[in-house]
């Protein structure tokens, strides 16, 4: 896969504390890269850095195969965690200024303008002050204006905050269409069902170091605990005795005998699996003992995955 | 330069629409002129009521002769001045009592109030005293027909001046009156402006800090064109409002010249007709002071060299501060914070100030030649030295060394605003300033 961004070895020191210590990332081309972290673990320093608004004291970052220069900063759309619009403006007139700034010519900019005001439903506000607007309304202001001039990288910060699930469900479907058309994302955030619906790769950074770095469904099937899930018709006690033997540990049970036998509803159970054991046996062994009716993994969520890791378990 | 342009038209937009901008237009002209003129109205008005003083004389001499001017009434008493004093008078403002022996000892003349006097009120009465002793002095040497000599020797000099050229040899008419004004005005106009609107890029600095714009900006802009766009803006509002002051001191002079049928004198001193016609031709009374002033204003060298002048180093005085102030607005995160770090902004404006006050009596002097040489000064001293001429090569050093300066300025704020606009939470000291110069 190509890549867009790479950070290498970056450590970044403010008076007193690191706030990035040696971080190495590789950030392919298209697709949405979340960077995962607690709060103040160095996310935003990191995000400056490849916005060239700070230095790094040492390392390097490469876009698009070369050092990273003023050149490439017209090429990234950044929407800040903490927005940022001028209040006693009007956002019509505010938007195209962003725009023009981005180097947009105003006609152009006004018919992309009206666009996303029409996607967003947003027409009427375009005579309206800025400090009319509620928070989420100023931030989908915010949004257009970060993806309007179309650049190659976005970088969202905790976009999300501030929406209702409405309004949220729009700017995911609209980040989604960016990644589509071949625009490449980094999504900052620490909201991990976010991360698991969007992202396709990410990083997750913790006091100022990568902790974790990889695809997303990689690294959710890897720290999968070996769990597995079964759901059956039958008895679950017959069941029991009959993996007592077997190579696996019964978790726990959901449904109790009664039921499974009467088959009101299929009963459950959670078996940990060695890793390096057959499956195929202990599944034979299911299914000879009751009806077996799915048999899966279970595999963390991100934000089990990032509680373990912060918390230097994994 | 094409972004540093976008944004400051943004910031020239912005302000001209505001109401407050053509508020402070349209009402500092009026302003001012109610400065010139309430005082001569409020004069008038207190002129009308006038303060009486109870004269009890024991000398004889000076009682009957003192004179009721504009704002005293003298009444003569008979009474001796135990009883005067004694008995309850109404609306009396006080009581002049005058020694028997007032000739040979002036300092025995009392005068009691009930209210507060003033200085004018007390050199009047003295004035008429001494004048009334003097010539009853004058009268003991016995010249014949004094009465007669002493009006015929009465004498008020008007001054000519007029300044020459020490190469051509040719005069100018020159008016001390106006240049004193000239200079007062465009050397504080330059104060007010440079600290107005330089405090003006200040809290737009400090808006654009707490409202998070800079972070969605940094993306499409770099810091230094954001505070190079906002100071040139923001100077461009500035050499608005004084072009519409101009326009307006214009039509309003031009009104009141045809209103006084002055047409004719103005245009006789543009095209340098000899003053002692110009004063004839007037249809009122011009003194020789008027017609100095009418000619001085109708010379367009001179009106350029000082409204050039005002522009120059307006936009030169404003440059280094502007650039001074938007640092120190970087710096911080609320204006509260902005008190300590101002010091060097202000001290050296008030400093200037100063200096123009004395400038304005010795335009010449060393204290006023030096500082409108250093550039933190020069803007508003040489602003006050300009009306009275000023050599080519001083002016020259002393605009390159401003030009020198602002550069240097804008360079070292550019640096300090770059850093300064994303630190948040710290209370910046001097040393930490200087500390930011150097960040990478």
């Amino acid at each position: 896969m190509k890549e867009l961004i790479r950070v290498e070895n970056v450590t970044k020191q403010f008076a007193g504390h690191k706030a990035l210590d040696d971080v190495s990332l590789t950030i392919p081309e298209g697709g949405v890269y979340g960077l995962l972290g607690p709060n103040g673990a160095g996310k935003t320093t990191l995000i400056r850095i490849i916005n060239r608004i700070t230095a790094p004291d040492s390392g390097r970052v490469w876009f698009d195969g070369h050092p990273l220069a003023a050149t490439d900063v017209p090429n990234i759309g950044y929407l800040p965690e903490e927005r940022g619009l001028y209040k006693t403006m009007k956002v019509g007139e505010q938007a195209l200024y962003f725009a023009q700034l981005k180097g947009l010519s105003r006609a152009e900019a006004t018919r992309r303008l009206k666009q996303w005001f029409v996607k967003f439903g947003i027409e009427s506000w375009w005579n309206k002050k800025v400090s009319e607007l509620s928070k989420g309304m100023a931030q989908k202001v915010q949004f257009i204006v970060t993806v309007l001039h179309e650049p190659r990288l976005l970088i969202f910060d905790e976009p999300f905050s501030g929406f209702d699930p409405i309004n949220a469900n729009l700017l995911k479907q609209e980040i989604m269409a960016l990644k589509e058309k071949g625009a490449t994302v980094i999504f900052s955030t620490h909201n991990m069902s976010s991360v698991e619906e969007v992202c396709d790769h990410i990083t997750l950074i913790n006091k100022s170091k990568n902790i974790l770095s990889g695809s997303l469904d990689e690294i959710r099937r890897s720290h999968g605990g070996n769990i597995f899930e079964v759901d059956f018709r039958g008895s679950a006690e017959e069941l029991k005795g009959a993996l007592a033997s077997a190579p696996c540990t019964i978790l726990d049970s959901s449904a109790s005998d009664d039921e499974a036998l009467q088959g009101a509803k299929p009963a459950g159970l959670k078996l940990h699996i060695p890793h390096d054991e057959d499956v195929r046996h202990i599944v034979e062994l299911i299914n000879n003992n009751t009806q077996l009716r799915s048999f899966h993994e279970v595999i963390p969520s991100m934000n089990d995955i990032f509680i373990r890791a912060v918390a230097g378990e994994l | 330069m094409g972004k540093i342009g976008i944004i400051a038209g943004r910031e020239f937009n912005e302000r001209v629409r505001k109401k407050s901008f053509i508020f402070t237009t349209i009402l500092m002209p009026i302003c001012l002129v109610a400065i010139m003129f309430i005082p001569a109205l409020m004069m008038n008005i207190s002129s009308d009521e006038k303060k009486e003083v109870l004269v009890v004389d024991q000398s004889g001499l000076v009682g009957d002769r003192l004179q009721d001017d504009s704002t005293l009434t003298f009444t003569l008493s008979d009474q001796t001045a135990e009883e005067v004093v004694g008995q309850q008078h109404e609306g009396l403002f006080g009581i002049l009592i005058v020694g028997s022996d007032v000739l040979t000892n002036p300092s025995n003349v009392q005068l009691l109030t009930y209210e507060s006097s003033t200085i004018n009120i007390e050199s009047s009465i003295a004035g008429q005293i001494s004048t009334i002793l003097e010539s009853e002095k004058l009268k003991e040497y016995n010249i014949e027909d004094i009465d007669t000599i002493l009006a015929a020797i009465k004498t008020n000099v008007s001054l000519k001046v007029k300044q020459l050229d020490a190469t051509s040899g040719d005069t100018k008419e020159s008016s001390s009156v106006l240049n004193i004004a000239l200079a007062y005005i465009f050397g504080f106009l330059i104060y007010m402006f440079v600290f107005l609107y330089g405090n003006m890029v200040m809290q737009g600095v400090i808006e654009e800090k707490s409202n998070k714009v800079m972070e969605v900006m940094v993306s499409s802009v770099r810091p230094f064109e954001l505070m190079m766009g906002k100071i040139l803006g923001i100077a461009s509002v500035a050499v608005t409002q004084f072009v519409i002051w101009v326009i307006f001191i214009l039509l309003v002079g031009g009104g009141a010249v045809s209103l006084l049928g002055l047409s004719d004198v103005v245009a006789s001193a543009g095209a340098g007709v000899d003053p002692a016609a110009i004063a004839a031709a007037a249809p009122i009374d011009l003194d020789s002071e008027m017609v100095a002033i009418i000619a001085t204003l109708t010379d367009p060298a001179y009106l350029l060299r000082i409204l050039g002048g005002f522009l120059i180093y307006f936009i030169g005085g404003y440059l280094l501060y502007a650039a001074m102030f938007a640092a120190v607005g970087s710096a911080v995160d609320n204006e509260k914070d902005t008190n300590n770090l101002q010091l060097p902004i202000t001290l050296p404006l008030m400093v200037a100030l100063f200096v123009m006050l004395n400038a304005m009596q010795d335009p010449h002097g060393p204290l006023a030649f030096w500082c409108s040489m250093i550039p933190f000064t020069s803007p508003i001293v040489m602003m006050v030295r300009l009306p009275y001429g000023v050599p080519g090569w001083e002016l020259a050093l002393s605009i390159g060394l401003l030009v020198v300066t602002f550069v240097g300025m804008v360079y070292l704020a550019g640096r300090i605003y770059r850093v300064g606009v994303f630190m948040y939470g710290k209370k910046p000291s001097f040393k930490e300033l200087a500390k930011w110069i150097r960040y990478r």
